[in-house]
Parts: structure tokens; C-alpha cells; sequence
């Protein structure tokens, strides 16, 4: 079973580069594929030093 | 190892698939901009249905279609972000109890369609200003 294939650990959108919606910084870092919910993943922003969530 | 995969060179396309285009999505989400009278109430009961998730109105998140009022029966077309939605038979009810509370509203059909398929484009400006607000990249 190739890891990859666990959809759990994979989403869509890029690893690193997504807006941050408090500062619109894009040095950002998605710090995991999943968020509260399906659709969305968890992000870190290096400038303002918040997490945040972005839309898959 | 025997594999159970057909040789696709015995397949043959399905003489009863009729192929047509998808409708354009470039009028869609519905927002109610244009709508008088009751169908502006209608919108207007829509407008405060909040997503269960996150602080967004379920007509900016870009669910709602269309919306037709004609002798007091209110036909709603909605999608949903995707259909194993959780949140299906919720949202569906609190659409049907809300439009059917509009003064003027005496039957509600709610039809939840598929196509075209809900996509993050569907949110309006207004809604991503809500989901920024909320800390949500868009």
C-alpha cells in the first residue's frame, strides 16, 4: 500500500504560498493537509506568527 | 497473479448515454440582486441562514441557484459544497422552515441539484470577506 494513497494525509492545494487572511503575508507553511473539516487545511504564517486555514 | 480487469477492447460505448454540455456557471451562484416582492423575502430569509461551520451566509458560501416564486409556491434550487455533506438534511430543513415562514409562502419545493458542481469560485466577495475575517485563507 503506497502511502500516498491514504486521502487523509493528501488535499489539493499547494504546501506553502497561500494568503494569510490576517496580514495577507504569503510566507506561509501548510503545517497539515486536514482541518477542522475536509475541505479546509492548516496553515502557518511565518510574519505575523498565526495559524490559519485555508479552503481546499 | 489473474487479474479480474476487463480487456478494454471488448468495451463498447453505451448507445443510451445522450452527452450534453453542462450549463454555463457564469450567472451562478444566485445572490437575489434583481428580485421584488416576495422573492426578495425569500432571499432575505436565505441571507440569514449561516453556514454550521463557519460565519457565512449560505447564499454568499454560493449555495443557492435560483429561486422562483409563482402563486405563493417557492421553488429553491440549492447545491451543497459536496454531496456526503453532513450537514445535507440540516441545512435542507432550516431552508424549508425559513421560506416557508415568508409571509405570501404557503409550499416550498427545495430542489438540491449537483450540476454544475459547487467550486470556491461560487463564494461572492462578500463571503470571502467573511472567511478572511474568520481567519480562513480563500
Amino acid at each position: 500500500m503506497r502511502r500516498d494513497l491514504d486521502p487523509s494525509v493528501t488535499t489539493s492545494g499547494a504546501a506553502e504560498g497561500a494568503e494569510c487572511p490576517y496580514c495577507e503575508s504569503t510566507d506561509t507553511i501548510r503545517e497539515h493537509p486536514k482541518g477542522p473539516s475536509l475541505c479546509r487545511s492548516m496553515h502557518y504564517c511565518n510574519s505575523c506568527e498565526q495559524p490559519f486555514e485555508k479552503f481546499e | 497473479m489473474s487479474s479480474n480487469i476487463p480487456d478494454d477492447t471488448d468495451a463498447t460505448p453505451c448507445a443510451y448515454t445522450d452527452y450534453r454540455e453542462g450549463e454555463s456557471t457564469a450567472d451562478l451562484p444566485a445572490t437575489g440582486d434583481d428580485a421584488t416582492g416576495l422573492a426578495a423575502d425569500v432571499w432575505d430569509v436565505l441571507y440569514g441562514i449561516e453556514d454550521p461551520e463557519m460565519p457565512i451566509s449560505i447564499v454568499d458560501l454560493g449555495l443557492l441557484y435560483g429561486v422562483d416564486v409563482a402563486d405563493g409556491i417557492a421553488t429553491v434550487d440549492m447545491t451543497l459544497t459536496y454531496s456526503g455533506c453532513p450537514a445535507r438534511d440540516m441545512l435542507t430543513e432550516e431552508v424549508k422552515a425559513a421560506v416557508a415562514a415568508v409571509d405570501g409562502v404557503e409550499d416550498v419545493e427545495l430542489r438540491l441539484v449537483w450540476s454544475p458542481e459547487w467550486t470556491v469560485e461560487m463564494v461572492t466577495d462578500q463571503g470571502k470577506n467573511d472567511l478572511r475575517e474568520f481567519g480562513l485563507s480563500i
